[in-house]
């Protein structure tokens, strides 16, 4: 971040931070105070639930916030103090990594954004249900424009610092930032049954209330460190059995942050790219159990030969077909499955195969292989361009390239991250690879990796 | 899915009859809460190393504190019904799950009714003690039935705790105790949210386990693919590993990493250097030395420590006996043989303790063959 930038966010959290002291101080003399056991148990609970949901997404975090700020607003009803729900809020700001590396701006911004935001909600679910008696029925409809003002308040404050801090437009922002904030309804709803529990019962059932949540939480928090370190491994282990051979060294590994991109670009949803990483992740290896020299051969390959090459398919596929999670997209793996028809197309064929495929292709082509040097991107692009709707999925092919232009990355000939030094030929024929390209000898009509 | 949707209909249904036939009882609710209980056995919460817990305890407390004890097992009853043909398995099985699950409900039901009828105590603690420990109960029902099956006493924790709590404030909030609110089938609806979340967790948990757990196994086939082990070599000496591993008391956690080591105690030999190796046999230390190097970077450093060959530790002495035992099987000598050949060798070579615990679980092993009928 700029120095300019830096001192406009200050100026920012400083400025909100004092307009919501300001608004608390006012509130603090106009209004009634708020009974103290409400509100040390709901603020400490907003704290409480702040610090243990921070660390899975966005959603989660902030839903706490809204559930939590709902149940203030209903405990305060009947007294209509609106301080009461503006500490609650404010508290949610406590947050203790930032509190232990005294990160001042974050913890001034996010009290104020939190106590805005409950002050907001508050007026208008004080102004729909009154102060005197209401059913249930009508405090869980009044919830529903609550969270909408509320998560306004809050994505609009956050847009906002994000805005000054990375320069991004605050109105792109704030269309991303609003989608996600369907999740607010039912913690709102939630809200108001917290509410009228401790009403009701007084603190004695909300730890009841707390624990599916913290159970919630924990397991999710498992199956996310168990998704990183199995990915972690299975690039590990990939990449060790990769690494015998200098020249295929990380490929699996491109493969897959290319599969990526390409992905990203076409909108796939978010638990269908986790299996098309891990499937590009895995998608060779079968030629794991090729022998090296046959990979590596400088020239045409015997019928015989070709054979043993080409079985890797059938051992890539059946290594993922045991996996239920990748057996789906197990035929990534082959090359029929990769070959673009448009007939197939039409009939919604799964897109993964030919992800990997234009994924390996361009991989392959701008890396050294041992019967030829890298290949510029231009180059790559042009060929994929050229097969493109023949052999590779034209969306496939513009996905990866306009995605690749966009990031400004550029791979091939003078880019690579390995420099080998066997000196590869400039082009020629590569049995197994993609040497095939260059020259008019080519013996392969389609781009292999 | 679309034996959720078929529920849902029905229950629907069933509710519009009912609320026809007797307008403004209840009785509506109890059937929708019927339907909730059936819906609740085809979604069920699957923590790790457990049995799988079916929602619907948490919809039976809903049952037995809104309904009548004959309407309310009435209710238990038909859903367990209704259910069984949507259940997965042969039906022998569904019918004791369905009877396992009844049978919790309605020891549960017994609970609830004794702790209610008991006096001193004011309502609000009665109905909250009644209710708990009828939650409590359904799952010590449920962990029994478990226990005969496996003989493993499983670890209790967060899905039963979200299972009772969420079961609690569904029937509090479904039927209030005293003057306090009561929000009916609202109450089932919402506090259905964070029981719902708890349940995407496990599932996504268990989806990633099993994953991972599967990308193990597979790759332990490359070696073998690749013609450097015999077929099934890996899960053969992994499973019989675990066993050994567990007749000489290890620890899950131990014997977890014993199995993965077990798995891919072959894959280092992929990983050496293909030039270095290209013309000389390849020796078992640099393929145990280089498998113990690549698991050492990830997750599975422990299952790497057993493939090291300078490791002591009990479960990389079970690895290397095992492992030797396969390969004496695979080429044709009996198990006597095979045992035989492992124990004449160099004293130093096998751990003494692990052989006599290997001959114990390969003898009895072949005198339970020998009971089971042939043909």
């Amino acid at each position: 971040m700029t120095t300019q930038r830096e001192t406009r966010v200050t100026a920012y959290c400083v400025v909100l931070a004092a307009g919501a002291a300001a608004l608390g101080a006012a509130l603090g003399l106009r209004g009634p105070l708020p009974a103290v056991a409400p509100l040390l148990a709901l603020a400490m609970l907003h704290v409480f639930a702040e610090n243990q949901i921070t660390d899975l997404t966005a959603d989660f975090g902030s839903s706490a916030g809204v559930m939590l700020c709902t149940a203030a607003m209903v405990v305060f009803r009947a007294d209509e103090s609106l301080l009461g729900v503006l500490l609650v809020g404010a508290a949610g700001g406590l947050y203790l990594p930032h509190l232990l590396h005294w990160e001042w701006r974050k913890i001034l911004f996010n009290c104020a954004n939190f106590s805005i935001a409950a002050v907001s909600g508050a007026a208008v679910f004080w102004a729909i249900t009154g102060s005197g008696h209401a059913s249930p029925g009508r405090l869980l409809l009044a919830a529903l424009p609550t969270a909408l003002v509320y998560s306004i308040v809050n994505v609009v404050l956050v847009s906002a610092v994000v805005a000054l801090s990375t320069g991004q437009p605050i109105r792109e922002l704030i269309l991303v930032g609003g989608r996600e904030y369907l999740v607010y309804y039912p913690f709102a709803l939630l809200g108001v049954f917290l509410g009228l529990l401790y009403l009701d019962y007084d603190v004695a059932l909300v730890p009841l209330f707390l624990v599916p949540i913290i159970v919630a939480r924990q397991a999710f928090s498992s199956y996310l460190a168990l998704k990183r370190s199995h990915e972690a491994t299975v690039r590990i282990l990939v990449g060790a059995l990769e690494a015998k051979d200098p020249y295929t060294a990380g490929h699996a590994e491109r493969v897959a942050e290319y599969a990526q991109y390409i992905g990203l670009e076409l909108g796939i949803p978010a638990s269908r790219l986790e299996r098309l990483r891990l499937a590009a992740l895995m998608h060779d290896v079968g030629k794991l159990v090729v022998p090296n020299h046959l990979l590596n051969k400088p020239g045409k390959l015997t019928a015989e030969e070709f054979d043993i090459v080409r079985k890797h398919e059938d051992v890539s596929v059946e290594i993922l077909t045991r996996i239920d999670f990748l057996a789906p997209v197990a035929p990534s793996a082959t090359s029929e499955a990769a070959q673009f028809s448009p007939i197939a197309d039409d009939r919604g064929q799964p897109v993964e195969p030919h992800i990997v495929a234009v994924a390996d292709a361009y991989d392959a082509m701008t890396s050294t292989r041992s019967y030829r040097r890298a290949l510029s991107q231009e180059i790559a692009f042009a060929e994929l361009r050229k097969n493109s709707g023949r052999q590779f999925h034209p969306r496939v092919v513009d996905a990866l390239i306009s995605s690749l232009r966009r990031r400004g990355a550029v791979h091939g000939a003078g880019h690579e991250l390995y420099v080998h030094h066997v000196s590869a030929p400039r082009g020629q024929t590569g049995s197994a690879g993609l040497g095939d390209l260059l020259g008019a000898d080519a013996e392969e009509p389609t781009v292999r990796s | 899915m679309k034996a959720v949707l078929l529920l849902v209909a029905l229950g629907g249904i069933g509710a519009a009859v009912t609320e026809a036939a007797n307008p403004g009882t209840g009785a509506t609710a109890i059937v929708l809460m019927a339907g909730a209980v059936a819906l609740g056995e085809l979604v069920v919460m699957r923590p790790p190393h457990r049995e799988p817990l079916p929602l619907a305890y948490a919809f039976m407390l809903v049952l037995i504190r809104a309904a009548s004890p004959a309407d309310a097992l009435l209710a238990i009853l038909v859903a367990e019904l209704i259910v069984l043909p949507l259940r997965s398995g042969p039906w022998t099985e569904r019918a004791i799950r369905s009877g396992e699950h009844s049978l919790s409900g309605i020891a549960a039901l017994v609970v609830y009714h004794a702790v209610l009828g008991v006096d001193g105590l004011s309502p609000t603690p009665r109905v909250l003690t009644a209710l708990g420990l009828a939650g409590i109960t359904t799952i010590l029902v449920h962990e029994c039935f478990a226990f005969a099956r496996v003989r493993r006493i499983p670890p209790l924790g967060g899905a039963d705790l979200a299972l009772v709590a969420s079961g609690m404030l569904m029937a509090i909030g479904f039927r209030g105790v005293e003057a306090h609110q009561s929000v009916g089938l609202w109450s089932v609806v919402l506090f259905s949210i964070p029981l719902s979340a708890a349940w995407y967790s496990f599932e996504r948990l268990a989806i990633i386990s099993r994953t991972s757990e599967q990308t193990i196994e597979a790759l332990s086939l490359v070696p073998e693919m690749a013609g450097l082990a015999t077929p099934g070599h890996a899960s053969r000496v992994a499973a019989l590993s675990v066993t050994v591993g567990e007749s000489l008391g290890m620890r899950r956690r131990d014997l977890e990493d014993l199995r993965a080591a077990a798995l891919l105690h072959h894959l280092g030999h992929l990983c050496l250097d293909a030039e270095e190796v290209r013309d000389r046999p390849v020796e078992p230390f640099e393929v145990s030395d280089k498998g113990a190097e690549i698991l050492r970077q990830t997750d599975l450093a422990n299952a790497g420590d057993l493939l090291a060959t300078d490791d002591a530790h009990v479960g990389s002495q079970i690895l290397r006996v095992v492992s030797a035992y396969d390969d004496l099987m695979a080429r044709g000598n009996s198990v006597e043989a095979a045992i035989d050949a492992l124990y004449s060798g160099p004293g130093f070579v096998y751990d003494p303790r692990v052989l006599e615990a290997l001959e114990r679980v390969v003898t009895s092993s072949l005198v339970a063959a020998s009971l089971v009928p042939a043909g």
